[in-house]
């Protein structure tokens, strides 16, 4: 376990120094931020002075160095608009967004393992046309158009829910979130709900797929031989077999929820990562658009990790390499 | 041994359902087995013998069901239980064991769990009474240190070892019926053996009646009482094993015996009966072994009655082998 962990770490900065040349290289194709810092009928010299306060009159593998060695220790720049490290910036944004998503997957568990499991277990009911075709409009649906409908619906017609921003929030347990206040709560409601949506659908899908696969195999028709009621074959057999692939793929989809909740997060403006991105891009704020990708990179590699690892622990088959026997 | 009827089966009907139609797969079986009992089924793939297997278990699944007959069990009708009744009764009164014992087990829980639970969901008792219980029934089919083994996963076993345990599970309620479904066909000779010999033991101390099934008339021979040939999903020779090894009375039984291995003289090739299943969606009017049938004649394409050669040795044939004419006929 040790040894496959630590490889695996290996191949991570192999794949963030890899990352972190394109991102950087990329990034200065995309246009002169000098032009949006400073004023437009400034002097030559008032431009070149800005050029050179922020070191971008160097040729561009001498900034990549300096970002890197930055970077080594923990430093990934200054906001060019903020005129603060572009780490402290993420990490004030980032409970929000991780607020965001952890809603939006406990509700697409919540929601969509029950209603995919049903689905499998009944194929040909009424229920199932149901679910299978709202599942198919969850996947389909643009997540910008489904979000202007629920503020319209929910919030300006029927007024039951704040149009948008992140509400009051509390501390619990050392953690500062708004699922702890009431007011913060009916602020999250939307976003997560809106968020969630395409993974409820793809829980539906999966779980479904499962448990047809699954209530085919024998061991199935053996629990029920040995007079097992229905309840613990689906609790004790269906789900444990069910939840191996589920568990990989949402996993990586937790990932997918916090890199892409940028178009929940302005649609509700919430005051998130995805939000400040989008700024940080229309700004051509560099610092803050690598340290942002470069984030988005490590935590899609912490997620395989703990993925691969949750596997071995779900299935006893999977024994992980450079483990014993 | 006393022959009171554990379970008395009457013109037993399971039909799937196809777009073609439907499709009987088990057609008219009667059957009887007593306390105590050892029944061997006996049959090609596709006769039948599992769906009947499974219609006493209640467990046949759509698209099929059974649509005619009475299946009684210690006196009463199950055909009628409703899918409760059915639980009280599955692992408690009548067990099953399966092919193919790689796939019979959870592959992600532990034998204990998977042994424990089948003791409670019929008996109020704790987790640890039922453990010991367990315990003593991995002893009983053979495996050793039981309390290691309980905390292993199914793939830490061969295949033998997890058709003990299932064999273990099937034993665990003490059943009156135990119906075994080919449950050593996946294993390798040996281990065969070693099995046959301990669901012997083993169902003769426990006083269960078992249900044999198996496409091979040899390992029947050495474990059944009484064998039942089944044939495109109706019971064509019924009659005890010694009797019935001795003369068979219907051509397909005698076909079957003449092509065991051990039954062809050597150097020759190996004798086998002509042709194949009928489909189910089209069977011969008569007779279904009619078209591989070499006594057959018009007077088979009217459906053949049971009849007796002698009292307890039924056949279902219009042209009945006679006493020591089996192995010449079916060539």
């Amino acid at each position: 376990m040790l040894a496959f962990v630590l490889r695996r770490v290996m191949q991570s900065v192999v794949v963030l120094f890899v990352m972190s040349l394109i991102v950087f290289s990329m990034i200065n194709l995309v246009g002169d931020p000098v032009d949006m810092l400073v004023n437009p009928e400034s002097l030559p010299e008032e431009i070149d002075r800005v050029r050179r306060d922020f070191g971008l009159d160097q040729p561009v593998h001498v900034q990549y160095w300096k970002f890197l060695m930055g970077a080594l220790s923990g430093d990934l720049g200054n906001s060019f608009i903020f005129g603060r490290p572009a780490l402290a910036l993420m990490a004030e944004r980032f409970p929000a967004t991780l607020e965001l998503a952890t809603s939006a997957l406990v509700i697409s568990v919540t929601v969509g393992l029950p209603l995919g499991v049903y689905a499998g277990l009944r194929p040909d009911g009424w229920g199932t046309r149901i679910i299978m075709g709202g599942s198919v409009l969850g996947i389909s649906i643009p997540t910008f158009w489904l979000g202007l409908m629920m503020i319209i619906v929910f919030s300006v017609v029927l007024g039951w829910l704040p149009v948008s921003g992140r509400g009051e929030t509390s501390r619990f347990l050392g953690i500062e979130s708004s699922a702890f206040t009431l007011d913060g709560l009916r602020h999250l409601v939307l976003p997560a709900t809106n968020l969630a949506l395409f993974k409820i659908a793809m829980v539906i899908r999966l779980a479904r797929a499962g448990t047809v696969e699954v209530m085919a195999l024998d061991f199935i028709r053996f629990a029920r031989a040995k007079g097992l009621a229905p309840r613990r074959i689906v609790l004790a057999h269906l789900m444990p077999n069910i939840l191996i692939p589920i568990v990989t793929v949402l996993g990586i989809e937790f990932g997918t929820l916090i890199a892409f909740a940028t178009v929940t997060e302005s649609i509700f403006a919430w005051p998130g990562l995805g939000k400040l991105v989008i700024d940080a891009i229309v700004n051509l704020d560099r610092p803050i658009v690598v340290a942002y990708l470069l984030f988005v990179v490590t935590l899609f590699l912490v997620l395989n990790l703990v993925v691969d690892i949750m596997y071995a622990l779900l299935d006893p088959r999977v024994r992980l390499q450079g483990d014993e026997t | 041994m006393t022959r009171t009827d554990l379970l008395s089966i009457q013109g037993l009907r399971t039909e799937f359902s196809t777009p073609d139609g439907s499709l009987a797969a088990v057609n008219g079986v009667d059957l009887e087995v007593a306390r105590g009992d050892v029944l061997g089924i006996v049959g090609e793939s596709g006769s039948g013998k599992t769906v009947l297997g499974l219609s006493i278990m209640g467990l046949v699944d759509r698209p099929g069901r059974v649509t005619a007959g009475r299946i009684a069990f210690d006196g009463t009708d199950v055909t009628v239980f409703s899918e409760a009744q059915w639980q009280g009764l599955r692992g408690n009164r009548i067990a099953m064991i399966f092919q193919d014992p790689t796939t019979s087990l959870n592959p992600v829980q532990r034998i204990g769990t998977q042994m424990i639970e089948a003791i409670q969901a019929h008996r109020d008792i704790s987790s640890d009474a039922a453990r010991q219980i367990v315990r003593e029934a991995m002893v009983r089919v053979g495996i050793n240190s039981p309390d290691e083994r309980l905390e292993a996963y199914p793939h830490q076993f061969s295949g033998g070892m997890r058709q003990r345990v299932v064999i273990a599970i099937a034993l665990l309620n003490e059943p009156d019926l135990i119906i075994a479904d080919e449950p050593t066909t996946a294993l390798d000779v040996t281990v065969q053996s070693q099995i046959l010999r301990d669901m012997r033991r083993l169902c003769r101390d426990s006083g269960s009646a078992l249900i044999w099934i198996s496409h091979d008339l040899g390992v029947v021979a050495q474990i059944a009482h009484r064998v039942a040939v089944m044939y495109a999903g109706r019971i064509v020779e019924q009659g005890a094993t010694v009797e019935l090894l001795k003369s068979p009375s219907h051509p397909y039984t005698a076909g079957l015996m003449a092509s065991m291995p051990a039954n062809s003289p050597r150097g020759q090739r190996l004798i086998s009966i002509p042709g194949g299943l009928p489909q189910l969606s089209n069977m011969p009017r008569g007779c279904a072994f009619a078209p591989r049938c070499a006594r057959a004649t018009e007077a088979c394409e009217t459906p053949p009655d049971l009849s007796f050669t002698t009292p307890g040795h039924a056949v279902r044939c219009v042209f009945p082998l006679h006493v020591g004419a089996a192995l010449d006929e079916c060539d």
